[in-house]
């Protein structure tokens, strides 16, 4: 069979402009498929295989106190394989170089037995030493953020009492991957931290001596976390003990999880559109190479080539399509995995991410993309199998012309020859007119996304804190505070204004389906945070009952009416009911809403607060936060200018990342699906266009005509390609929609004039490709060849 | 142009006078075309046998049913009525592999429109088919055959119509056929160039004995075959042997 390869070899050779175009195409699905297949292996088994390994905890529970006794009773609890029980709590940082304060959480070291359950990964330095005294370990993300290494001291405010701490070593914990606050969308590692202290002294400075106030539970292989879950929380109810949650309320492990989900999405649906242009496009291609080679065909069958040999001859031209796609897709695919990853590593900590390609992604890629290209030549080649040597050796019938639906509808004077010639050709070969066009509309959708990104994402920046917090600072208390505790904040420097807030945290029950999350109260005329609804309106929240995000509402199943059950893991612990008032369009985590005097009527208590919302004379900021690092009862602040920038940072690099992909993407498709329509239209013209040019047209003309006809296919395709587009970034919006982001959908015109502009030009550029190429017709050599 | 020996009618499809068994052997064979515009009756009754190493001419006007003959006979396209045996099997009703089979083994095809692979040099267009034959010669052994051995690696927009038709001549010969059915292979070419292509087509008829059907509208031709056949309208009119057949080279044009 060598002879037919050489042809192979050469055909291609003449086709290359076509094929690569093709090929692109295709591989920019597979780039999708490899990059997210491979990332979504990467980060799973880095993740099982740390899990794993450091004993990452199944069950986890908060309590107020209880003896270290009581560990006994759980680890006989059926069902439990290890039990670990630990101090934690909040602290604040006073960090030089950063005007607010920081904080973070700090956890115990077991001393005097082995630490069974998140065991910490030490990067450098040694974890502190038994009886040591105000040695911590510090988690990598904050120690990189500020560039700590073992030696260096902080100073912080544990439980309102000021200490020096010595950092000895960086760590990291499974429980930590996403090392921000819990229930955060982005990690902010300047402002928070995680720290791991020797437990006699984490338990002394917390008041907690002999005693702890959290606990970690890893469950046998093959025994139901239910039941476990159940005496957990009947052992440790005496001791105040909160309800105990698994991974999926784990902030870490659910962000992680959150982020594999939507790679899933795409790793879908990406590939699916591409792959589907690139199939049209091979067979628009492969049918017009069976035709101008019909006479060959019919030789190589004449000879005694069987059908078979020659089908297969003719597929693998659709396999040298594959094979460049898939090899251009697997290396963009790594290449852009690469660098995905190395975002996702300032995102989430592992002792070690390393982009692995995911060979069977490689192979699954090969079998989607020849399914594709096969899809889409097959019904060609079955033509070619069948077609009888006798019959193929007579050229093909002329091509039918018809006059076009303009002129059937006597609008016909109304159309230049020159016009009436590109509608006959639109006609006669609908079929390809049409794939030219969605390609086109396709082509154009594409960078309607990363725009679309791109704006929500400001959107919910300017509605979050231009809008919704108006506030300049929010002050949280180490503990609820009466209402005193709001009038110190009132008074220090620089305070315009102050409303207080509650947080109660709960775990909201319906059904069998419950979230744990912060039961906010606001005043009911709030002015600085405010709860908008989604066009920006303030609404009134409602005298009695909670108002919710939808988000929420849809995972509890519940709607407005229905009765909560508000499992509160603070004080009393009381169960308590209230109904849902309202649910609101919001766009960041989970949220749940009620009127502050309600509120406290709920909780039976008086006028406590959680924290307050202030703005400051930023003349006086800095006296302000002085005064606040020096306040001990103040657990956590935030500075919206801080936290916007921070987050405007760490966001800019993700959404310049996707545009380059999804402009690269949109430009390949745009280019390819102009050159090769074009190409292929030449082919079949060169022929009229020659005896056009011998009659006496002018090259400029002759161009005109084969350019008008994309001219004319790509303005129809433009406004139902940006409707394409709208659908396409709805589409991807909501898959990549979690609970912890879900971008709105925000169209621009600047969006939509992007999206135009890239496929304009592409398209001008290939025009002038094509228009070079029939400078260059051989007249003489057309006219003469016997098609 | 010496007149031919008339050779009576009934017996025109009778074993020439040594009693050799014919290799094809067609009875009443029929093809009829069916298209939107209703039926065309190419063949209409064809009774015909054919013998090893001979010569044949066919000749009649245009729509006769000359290729069509010819394409039954090669295995390009079934007849649609009647009995068509190659060495006693049958071909009328042979399945696709058998007839690929056949057209791969036993047949060589040249067309009037030379009809080689424009990306294949000439060394390749008849590797094409070497690759493929069960006892070929070398393409180089059958380009020398017609006198190419110089132009082997030149693709055919490099060669005159001659040479590229003499190509096709080598492709078709190359697999060592036991027969060779050409399709007016001098039809697209000038005088000069049309004997070279026949002498070539002679050389391999005489000195491999194959049996080789050749179609043409020069009457001039038919001296150089061993019976003359004349289609019209889809019968054979007319069977002549030509007892003394005259080389190319002698003919007179
Ligand atoms: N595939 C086909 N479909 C319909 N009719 C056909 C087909 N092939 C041949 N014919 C008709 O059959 C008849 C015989 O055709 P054929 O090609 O055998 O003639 P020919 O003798 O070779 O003519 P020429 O000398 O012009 O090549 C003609 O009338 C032709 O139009
Ligand atoms: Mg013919």
């Amino acid at each position: 069979m060598r002879a037919l390869h050489l042809k192979l070899l050469r055909d291609v050779g003449k086709m290359k402009g076509q094929m690569i175009a093709v090929s692109l195409i295709m591989a920019c699905g597979l780039t999708m498929l490899i990059m997210t297949r491979s990332l979504i292996q990467s980060v799973e088994s880095t993740r099982n295989a740390y899990y794993e390994r450091y004993h990452f905890a199944d069950l986890f529970c908060d309590l107020k106190r209880a003896p270290n006794a009581i560990g006994n009773r759980l680890a006989q609890i059926p069902g439990v394989a290890a039990v670990d029980t630990r101090v934690v709590g909040r602290m604040t940082l006073n960090l030089p170089g950063l005007a607010e304060p920081a904080d973070g959480l700090i956890h115990s070291l077991p001393e005097g037995r082995p630490s069974q359950l998140n065991l910490l990964f030490l990067r450098r330095g040694r974890l502190p030493e038994t009886g040591s005294r105000n040695e911590v370990a510090v988690g990598e993300a904050f120690a990189k953020a500020h560039g700590f290494e073992p030696g260096h001291e902080i100073a912080a405010v544990i439980h309102g009492a000021k200490q020096r701490l010595t950092i000895v070593g960086i760590v990291l914990s499974p429980e930590f991957v996403f090392e921000s606050r819990p229930g955060e969308t982005l990690p902010d590692n300047r402002r928070f931290g995680v720290f791991w202290m020797n437990e006699r002294e984490l338990a002394t400075a917390f008041q907690l001596s002999g005693a702890f106030n959290n606990v970690l539970v890893d469950v046998a292989p093959g025994q139901q976390p239910a039941p476990v879950m159940a005496e957990l929380d009947r052992v440790l109810a005496p001791y105040g003990g909160l309800i105990a949650y698994t991974r999926k309320d784990h902030a870490s492990a659910s962000r992680l999880n959150d982020e594999l989900r939507v790679l899933h999405g795409l790793s879908i649906a990406f590939p699916t559109v591409f792959l589907s242009i690139a199939a049209f496009m091979t067979s628009a291609m492969l049918t017009r190479l069976i035709r101008l080679q019909r006479e060959q065909i019919a030789q190589l069958k004449a000879f005694g080539y069987s059908s078979r040999q020659v089908g297969s001859h003719y597929l693998q031209f659709a396999l040298v399509i594959v094979l460049i796609g898939l090899s251009t897709g697997t290396v963009a695919g790594m290449w852009f995995g690469g660098n995905v990853v190395s975002v996702y590593k300032r995102f989430f900590q592992f002792p070690a991410l390393t982009f692995h390609p995911d060979i069977s992604a490689i192979g699954l890629a090969l079998l989607v993309s020849s399914g594709a290209a096969f899809a889409g030549v097959i019904g060609t080649v079955r033509q070619v199998m069948r077609l009888p040597p006798a019959e193929a050796m007579r050229p093909e019938p002329p091509a039918e012309y018809r006059t076009s639906l303009l002129e059937r509808l006597g609008l016909g004077k109304l159309a230049s020859p020159a016009f009436r010639m590109i509608l006959r050709n639109i006609e006669r070969r609908p079929a390809q007119a049409l794939f030219t066009a969605l390609g086109l509309a396709l082509a154009t959708g594409i960078p309607v996304v990363p725009g679309a990104i791109r704006d929500g994402i400001q959107f919910i920046l300017n509605f979050q804190w231009d809008y919704a917090q108006r506030q300049d600072i929010t002050l949280g208390l180490l503990e609820p505070g009466s209402a005193s505790a709001l009038s110190d904040i009132q008074h220090l420097p620089g305070v315009l204004s102050a409303e207080p807030f509650r947080s109660v945290p709960a775990r909201l029950r319906f059904g069998h389906i419950s979230r744990k999350l912060g039961v906010i109260g606001l005043p009911r005329d709030a002015t600085l945070n405010r709860v908008l609804n989604e066009h920006g309106r303030p609404i009134t929240l409602p005298p009695h009952g909670l108002l919710v995000s939808a988000k929420l509402a849809e995972i509890l199943g519940a709607k407005v009416g229905d009765n909560i059950t508000l499992e509160i893991q603070e004080g009393k612990r009381p169960r308590l009911e209230a109904p849902i008032h309202g649910v609101l369009t919001d766009f960041a985590g989970l949220a749940a809403y009620m009127d502050l005097e309600a509120l406290h009527r709920l909780m039976r208590e008086g006028s406590t607060v959680s924290g307050a919302y202030l703005s400051v004379d930023s003349s006086r900021l800095t006296d302000f936060l002085s005064r606040v690092k020096e306040c001990p009862r103040i657990a956590s602040m935030a500075v919206k200018d801080a936290v916007r920038g921070s987050f405007q940072k760490s966001t800019a690099e993700m959404i310049g990342m996707i545009q380059g992909l999804y402009f690269s993407f949109s430009i390949v498709v745009a280019f390819g699906v102009v050159y090769n329509s074009a190409r292929i239209a030449l082919s079949e013209r060169s022929r009229d266009l020659a005896t056009l040019r011998v009659i006496g047209f002018t090259h400029r003309e002759v161009v005109g005509l084969m350019v008008g006809e994309i001219a004319l296919l790509t303005l129809v395709a433009l406004p139902f390609g940006l409707g394409i587009g709208s659908l396409l970034a709805s589409g991807i919006i909501h898959t990549a929609s979690t609970e912890s982001v879900r971008l709105p959908l925000v169209l621009t015109s600047r969006t939509y004039a992007t999206a135009v502009l890239i496929v304009l030009t592409s398209a001008v550029i290939s025009c002038g490709v094509v228009s070079r190429r029939i400078r260059h017709l051989d007249l003489l050599a057309v006219l003469k060849s016997t098609e | 142009m010496p007149a031919a020996t008339p050779e009576p009618q009934p017996n025109s499809s009778s074993p020439p006078e040594d009693g050799r068994k014919p290799l094809f052997s067609a009875r009443g064979l029929e093809k009829v075309y069916t298209s939107g515009a209703g039926e065309v009756r190419a063949l209409n009754g064809v009774d015909l046998d054919l013998y090893p190493g001979e010569l044949v001419v066919l000749l009649g006007a245009s729509g006769s049913g000359k290729s069509t003959l010819l394409n039954n006979l090669g295995g390009l396209d079934l007849p649609s009525a009647g009995t068509l045996t190659y060495q006693g099997r049958d071909l009328a009703h042979a399945d696709e592999d058998t007839l690929t089979r056949f057209r791969r083994d036993s047949v060589g095809f040249v067309f009037q429109f030379y009809n080689l692979i424009p990306s294949l040099t000439a060394r390749e267009n008849v590797a094409l088919i070497t690759e493929i034959a069960r006892n070929p010669m070398t393409p180089e052994a059958a380009l020398a055959l017609v006198d190419l051995a110089d132009r082997m690696d030149h693709f055919p927009s490099q060669m005159s119509g001659g040479q590229q038709q003499r190509v096709a001549i080598a492709r078709a010969i190359a697999k060592r056929p036991e027969v060779l059915l050409c399709d007016e292979p001098t039809g697209a070419l000038d005088v000069k160039t049309g004997i070279t292509v026949l002498e070539a087509i002679e050389h391999v008829n005489r000195n491999l004995g194959t049996l080789t059907v050749l179609i043409t509208h020069n009457a001039t031709i038919a001296d150089m075959a061993d019976r003359v056949v004349r289609l019209s309208d889809g019968k054979i009119v007319d069977i002549q042997r030509n007892p003394n057949r005259r080389s190319v080279r002698s003919l007179v044009w």
